[in-house]
């Protein structure tokens, strides 16, 4: 994943317009596998944040490339005619990639508002290099955590004993890590522990499992592993 | 007393089996009955305040069991209150995705006033997301785009009510008349068929 993060931008925009033909075609086959690179990172981490039950890190750097791609090949796409075939291919390619990236987003979204203060909480103890969510999105996280706080106080709470006002801890959604989740191994790995009885279990590459969330965990992250 | 005739928790119970029974959007804020949970509230509160000072006083143990038991009739009411609030936070954010950052009319009318203004900072922030979201391109992503994964670029729409002039990204105007159809791009009149204003024809 860091080698891509590396590339420069100005590369990859070339890369894109190779990789969709638009321009003639003297592609050079390294630069294609990057552009493609970015989406199946981007597709990636959706199926996963689809599927994990708690937020996973933000893909900030993929998404922000993602995005200078799709302006540029708009861009070039004005240029071309509009019943041409390709044209056709090309903007159908895009509406595919701004759905996902979308749908990235909102599904981010949805959990930070279903667990705005757990995600807040869990944010506060991580390392600055280890944050989970981008800074917009730790902004919108705060901004609908006071936002529904100021709804309560204002309709209940107020109202309420003095005593019975705070335990605001009480209201705490917090994801449950143990649910079950469909994955498959990237590639082999031995010895995962499973249920409460250290069992282990060894993963072939390619392999599929039902597993509980949180045991597995480290391996989506390290992209060992992946959810479907 | 009507307590007595009463179980503890009835009302605020009641407040969330209307709720999720009604069938519209969302339903009128139930000014009333939020009033009388928290009355309820207060209620059991002030009782068990007298009878614990005088389980101080006197040590008698009999009363700790009447205490404990007031104590989770208060803490379900509240929890139940707040629910009943929490659900209809969650509808007024569906509301904010579903037609936008204006409320329809009709729909304000069922709200409160709190729930207008917690309506109103939400559809900011998600603004203020959406714009940044585009980061340094300068371009906002409308989230409540693309709502369904694509199947195909065009799509065949009628239109349902006399809209006037639609001008598409290509510079080309369309008259959306009613009861006329119309094959079009389907990124661009999603927020359309959205509103009921295009009726999407298989």
């Amino acid at each position: 994943m860091s080698d891509v993060e590396d590339v420069p931008e100005t590369q990859l925009e070339i890369d894109v317009s190779d990789g969709a033909g638009l321009e003639d075609e003297d592609d050079d086959d390294m630069e294609q596998i990057t552009a493609q690179k970015v989406l199946e990172i981007i597709e990636t981490a959706w199926i996963n944040e689809m599927c994990a039950p708690e937020i996973l890190p933000s893909q900030t750097d993929m998404l922000e490339l993602m995005v200078s791609q799709v302006a540029h090949m708009e861009e070039q796409m004005r240029d071309l005619d509009k019943n041409d075939f390709r044209a056709v291919v090309h903007s159908m390619e895009l509406e595919r990639v701004r759905y996902i990236m979308a749908s990235y987003m909102r599904c981010r979204l949805q959990k930070i508002e279903t667990f705005t203060q757990h995600i807040l909480n869990q944010e506060e103890s991580r390392e600055p290099d280890d944050k989970r969510l981008s800074p917009e999105e730790t902004k919108f996280a705060q901004e609908f955590a006071s936002n529904v706080d100021e709804y309560f106080h204002k309709v209940a709470t107020q109202y309420m004993p003095n005593q019975q006002r705070g335990e605001a801890d009480q209201r705490i959604v917090t994801p449950n890590l143990m649910s079950h989740v469909f994955l498959k191994a990237n590639v082999a790995v031995p010895a995962v522990i499973v249920g409460v009885d250290d069992e282990e279990v060894d993963m072939a590459a390619g392999s599929q499992h039902i597993i509980p969330y949180q045991l597995v965990a480290d391996l989506i992250q390290n992209n060992q592993a992946q959810l479907i | 007393m009507s307590r007595q005739t009463k179980m503890f928790g009835e009302k605020a119970f009641d407040l969330l089996k209307e709720l999720e029974r009604s069938s519209q959007t969302i339903p009128a804020f139930d000014d009333d009955g939020v009033r009388q949970v928290l009355e309820e509230i207060k209620a059991i509160f002030e009782e068990n305040v007298a009878q614990a000072s005088s389980y101080n006083a006197s040590g008698d143990r009999s009363l700790w069991p009447l205490l404990n038991f007031r104590h989770a009739a208060l803490q379900r009411n509240k929890r139940c209150l707040l629910a009943y609030l929490y659900e209809r936070c969650r509808r007024i954010k569906a509301l904010r995705w579903e037609f936008g950052p204006i409320i329809p009319g009709d729909i304000k009318q069922a709200l409160c006033e709190p729930e207008v203004t917690f309506f109103n900072n939400y559809s900011k922030s998600l603004a203020a997301y959406m714009c940044s979201a585009g980061y340094n391109q300068g371009l906002p992503i409308d989230l409540t785009n693309n709502l369904r994964p694509p199947k195909s670029l065009y799509i065949e729409v009628r239109c349902m009510e006399d809209y006037g002039k639609f001008e598409l990204d290509d510079g080309e105007v369309i008259h959306l008349k009613k009861n006329s159809q119309h094959y079009l791009p389907r990124a661009q009149v999603e927020s359309l068929v959205r509103q009921g204003i295009l009726h999407h024809i298989a």
